[in-house]
């Protein structure tokens, strides 16, 4: 009867045992997913920053970073085929920047030609709104 | 007694020694974005013209150095610290466009006498 009670009792130490540590293993095979998940949404922002730079013709007008960003967007893709989910992460990652420095070098690049067309225009005919705003000053002290 | 007072004298100068070692290992990737990082902030017409921006590139400097001092990890401090300088140069070509945005604005606007 006692030696029963202690096998009992043996039974559910090992029990417990077994749930701590089927918990224990559990929440490593949680965390090492966790950490390799597929980089979904850092792909997602990678490609909508790509867009948006082809929006602002950075194609054209940040030719270097603009190739860096797609160059990188397209190894993101295979390595995320290939289940390399942290170099995936990595790759988008660094293609959005790309793509943003493309898109804030494009922005800037048709700024700056307005600001020379702007610059031209008032230059060319040397300050003519200067000049009408003289005249009737000038006019006017002659009359006087 | 007192050569227990020597070994605790050597253990502390082990582990000074041990500590400025692991101090030392450095990551040129992360210094050169730290050093651009810092010059940028020199910089008064990027810091007073794109600040946002280039809080961004300080924040993922602080990612890097943190990621660098914690675990070492090579390949993520490297593409951090390359996105470091990339965010600063967005900084700098914020700030660009911020100024050829303010010659037009003066252009058009009748001239201050």
């Amino acid at each position: 009867m006692s030696r029963n009670c202690h096998l009992n009792g043996g039974i559910v130490v090992g029990e417990k045992h077994l749930f701590y540590s089927a918990a224990f293993a559990a929440l490593i095979i949680f965390a090492g997913c966790s950490m390799t998940k597929p980089p979904t949404d850092s792909l997602a922002r990678a490609e909508s920053g790509a867009r948006a730079a082809d929006e602002a013709k950075a194609e054209e007008l940040a030719p270097v970073d603009y190739k860096n960003a797609r160059d990188k967007l397209a190894k993101a893709k295979a390595a995320m085929a290939a289940e390399r989910y942290d170099e995936a992460r990595r790759l988008a990652e660094s293609a959005q920047v790309d793509a943003e420095l493309a898109l804030a070098k494009a922005e800037t690049e048709i700024l700056r030609r307005a600001a020379d067309q702007v610059w031209k225009k008032s230059e060319v005919p040397p300050t003519q709104a200067e000049l009408e705003s003289r005249k009737p000053i000038s006019q006017g002290a002659e009359k006087e | 007694m007192q050569v227990s007072a020597a070994s605790l004298r050597m253990t502390i100068l082990l582990i000074t020694a041990l500590s400025a070692a692991c101090a030392a290992v450095r990551n040129p990737a992360l210094d050169r974005a730290r050093d651009v990082y810092e010059k940028a902030r020199q910089d008064p017409a990027i810091v007073r013209n794109a600040g946002v921006a280039l809080d961004k590139a300080g924040q993922t400097l602080e990612a890097a150095e943190r990621l660098w001092t914690k675990e070492h990890d090579v390949a993520e401090v490297e593409n951090l610290a390359y996105i470091t300088e990339k965010r600063v140069e967005i900084a700098r070509v914020t700030a660009q466009r911020r100024l050829a945005a303010d010659e037009i604005q003066q252009t058009r606007s009748p001239r201050p006498q």
